[in-house]
């Protein structure tokens, strides 16, 4: 039953079907499912097989903004169960996000903020396009813990390392936990660039975030 | 001479296309932002609702307000011998306009565009023989404050004897720009015999909606009797619907929108049916000017400005590559020839790169031979009796020449198109005069223009009187 209703969550994103996903989010809410599970186990796996279709180009624009409309919707409903459940919990952390320099791709990024928030972090996203000062100098405002970069392209990925190089330029490598991720990003990139993390997928991301946290705590 | 222009539409669908604009003007209606505007559409006969500010257009009125344009537009030069008037002298060329960026002609990288960009390309636009029209064609990083437009008008004015034609962000900015005319010309009323600047707005904004400080200027201008035209812009997919012939409708109900308010502000104003329509490429809705719909729906404008016997203006020829590769080529040769056989009568087509983004001097050069090769499709097969040349055949006979004949001799500079940008030689001369791509040639094209002095520059005494009246005025100086 539960496969099938986030199965069926995951393919009213696909469809950019707003009625079939908010009838969906309605009956996860009524078979006692959990509202993050049925964002990420559902929603969330519909919008990454969209995000990875539009980015070989399998789907066209209009389509990716019906998906996203169908995604909202759900959110509609299921948002007041989340926002009630998040109540309980105590922040797990700051996380500072952005698309590293000349990078512009955003859905990768919109998609781990949203499961970073669901899962207990207070995430602040500045968006796209971003130069390594204005992500620290943004983090610093922000009194982030951690530090998400995200890069689609393989041409981006070195301002990835940028960012690491002026945070010890600055001395203010030790103040941030650095994760990345994206498309082409690899544990072994991560590692060469002197990265605390990396997330390969949105829930990675947050199970990265989370053990570097209770690392640092 | 064309004897049949490339149709894509029948006479019969070509009415089809005009009922359903009037249509879109009488049932959808138009967004009027700008009370004046408003005011004066409700004041000529039309339905406006003072709540939702939409304004309809009874079928009759369209009519009549139509039926006082003139048939013809006439851009005036500094120097007369470069006027010209649509349609009878065209197909015109006039470079492209207003982008922001440039690629350096002596480093090769892009950058901010300045002033002197402006009164090099306008020295430039005055030589190469492809031009008709010189377009502001970037903007100015350089200008001081307050002296955007000034920044741009002057430099382009100082460096070409061909008409002006660009934009102006404000009214008062667009005074200035006539005064400062008004100067050059010798006196006011030398001026407004022959204004030799037109000054473009962008009154609709698609779909559908005309905008508060753009239809003050499309009012304006026309009281002032400046010559004005403004731009209609749809992109299909994203502000007009996404089939070509429901953009046409579009593009021709908003021009009709903006042809009935110019025409109840004073008939007899000319108008030019003036688009640059694009199809938006939905894989990522990218800007696609270069695309072959651009040429294919500006071959439907002309069709419609023929219906309603105005000229027809079009921006065609850009492209989406970022140099001047294939594909800058082939996206403005192709789009550029559809409009032509289609019967645009100005084709604004030269120098831009990256859609619209980047000017770039070899590609300007480049555009000007493009030019040139399209007016030559104009002038055809020239038809006659002599032309037929049966003389010269018989007097040559089976298995002759033609090369040595008299017949020949007498034609060799005038019947066919002679480049200077366009590679001819054979390989091994190309390659000891340094295997020279188009665009290297370009660009020497462009250092052997720049390192002359501009006869055009007006006189020092002319230029003294203009400094006094705009302090901090940029230098417009052409020079490389």
């Amino acid at each position: 039953m539960k496969e099938k209703i986030l199965e069926r969550l995951a393919t009213a994103v696909i469809d950019g079907d707003e009625d079939e996903a908010r009838e969906g989010a309605t009956g996860a809410l009524q078979n006692q499912i959990d509202p993050l599970e049925a964002v990420e186990q559902g929603l969330s796996k519909g919008m990454q097989e969209v995000g990875r279709q539009f980015e070989v180009g399998d789907v066209f624009l209009p389509e990716l903004l019906m998906a996203a409309g169908a995604f909202n919707s759900a959110m509609e409903i299921l948002n007041p169960e989340i926002e009630a459940q998040k109540k309980n919990v105590t922040k797990l952390g700051t996380v500072l996000i952005s698309t590293v320099k000349g990078d512009v791709h955003n859905i990768g990024k919109n998609i781990v903020t949203t499961v970073l928030d669901i899962n207990g972090f207070r995430v602040v996203d500045i968006g796209i396009d971003n130069s390594p000062l204005v992500i620290i100098e943004e983090a610093q405002k922000a009194n982030a813990n951690i530090i998400a970069l995200s890069s689609l392209m393989t041409t981006t990925m070195p301002a990835q390392r940028e960012v690491i190089e002026v945070l010890r330029e600055m001395n203010l490598r030790e103040k941030f936990l650095v994760m990345v991720g994206g498309g082409p990003v690899t544990r072994e990139w991560a590692e060469e660039i002197g990265a605390d993390g990396h997330g390969k997928t949105a829930i990675h991301a947050v199970e990265t975030a989370k053990r570097l946290m209770s690392q640092k705590s | 001479m064309i004897a049949h222009r490339a149709e894509l539409l029948t006479q019969e669908q070509v009415q089809q296309v005009h009922e359903a604009s009037l249509e879109i003007l009488e049932s959808v209606g138009v967004l009027a932002r700008n009370r004046e505007g408003r005011d004066l559409f409700a004041r000529h006969g039309c339905h406006v609702d003072g709540e939702t500010q939409i304004v309809r257009f009874p079928r009759a009125i369209v009519g009549q307000y139509l039926a006082t344009c003139p048939p013809t537009f006439t851009y005036h030069g500094r120097d007369p011998r470069y006027d010209r008037t649509l349609p009878d002298d065209g197909p015109l060329v006039a470079n492209s306009s207003s982008a922001p960026d440039i690629l350096d002609p002596e480093t090769g990288q892009v950058r901010r565009a300045r002033s002197e960009d402006i009164a090099r390309i306008a020295y430039l636009v005055n030589e190469l023989p492809g031009y008709d029209i010189l377009a502001l064609p970037v903007t100015a990083e350089d200008a001081p404050p307050g002296q955007f437009s000034i920044s741009r008008f002057y430099p382009a004015l100082k460096n070409c004897l061909k008409p002006v034609r660009g934009s102006a962000p404000s009214l008062e900015e667009a005074k200035a720009i006539l005064r400062m005319c008004e100067q050059m010309a010798g006196s006011e009323a030398a001026f407004w015999e022959r204004p030799f600047v037109a000054f473009q707005y962008c009154a609709t904004v698609s779909p559908l909606t005309m905008d508060v400080e753009s239809t003050e200027k499309l009012l304006r201008y026309t009281e002032w009797g400046v010559p004005s035209f403004g731009a209609i812009v749809p992109n299909a997919g994203l502000t007009s619907p996404l089939t070509l012939l429901g953009t046409l409708a579009q593009c021709t109900a908003e021009f009709l929108a903006e042809t009935v308010l110019v025409q109840m502000v004073r008939a007899g104003t000319p108008r030019v049916f003036d688009a640059l329509p694009t199809a938006a490429d939905m894989r990522t809705v990218a800007y696609a000017p270069g695309a072959i719909e651009t040429g294919i729906l500006t071959m439907g404008c002309a069709q419609m400005a023929r219906y309603y016997q105005v000229p027809c203006a079009a921006f065609v020829g850009s492209t989406n590559a970022k140099l001047n590769d294939a594909q800058s080529g082939y996206e403005t040769g192709m789009s550029t020839v559809a409009a032509m056989l289609g019967g645009v009568d100005l084709l604004a087509m030269g120098g831009l790169l990256d859609a619209m983004m980047t000017f770039d001097y070899a590609k300007l050069v480049i555009d000007g031979e493009i030019g040139l090769m399209l007016k030559r499709i104009t002038r055809g097969l020239e038809f006659s009796e002599e032309n037929m040349a049966l003389g010269v055949l018989s007097d040559v006979g089976p298995g002759g020449t033609f090369v040595e004949t008299r017949h020949t001799l007498k034609r060799a500079r005038t019947e066919t198109f002679l480049p200077t940008v366009a590679d001819r030689q054979m390989r091994h001369q190309w390659q000891s005069g340094g295997a020279l791509d188009s665009e290297a040639r370009a660009l020497q094209h462009v250092r052997d223009i720049l390192r002359r002095d501009n006869p055009a520059v007006f006189s020092p005494d002319v230029d003294a009187k203009i400094r006094a009246q705009f302090e901090n005025l940029v230098p417009g100086d052409a020079r490389l």
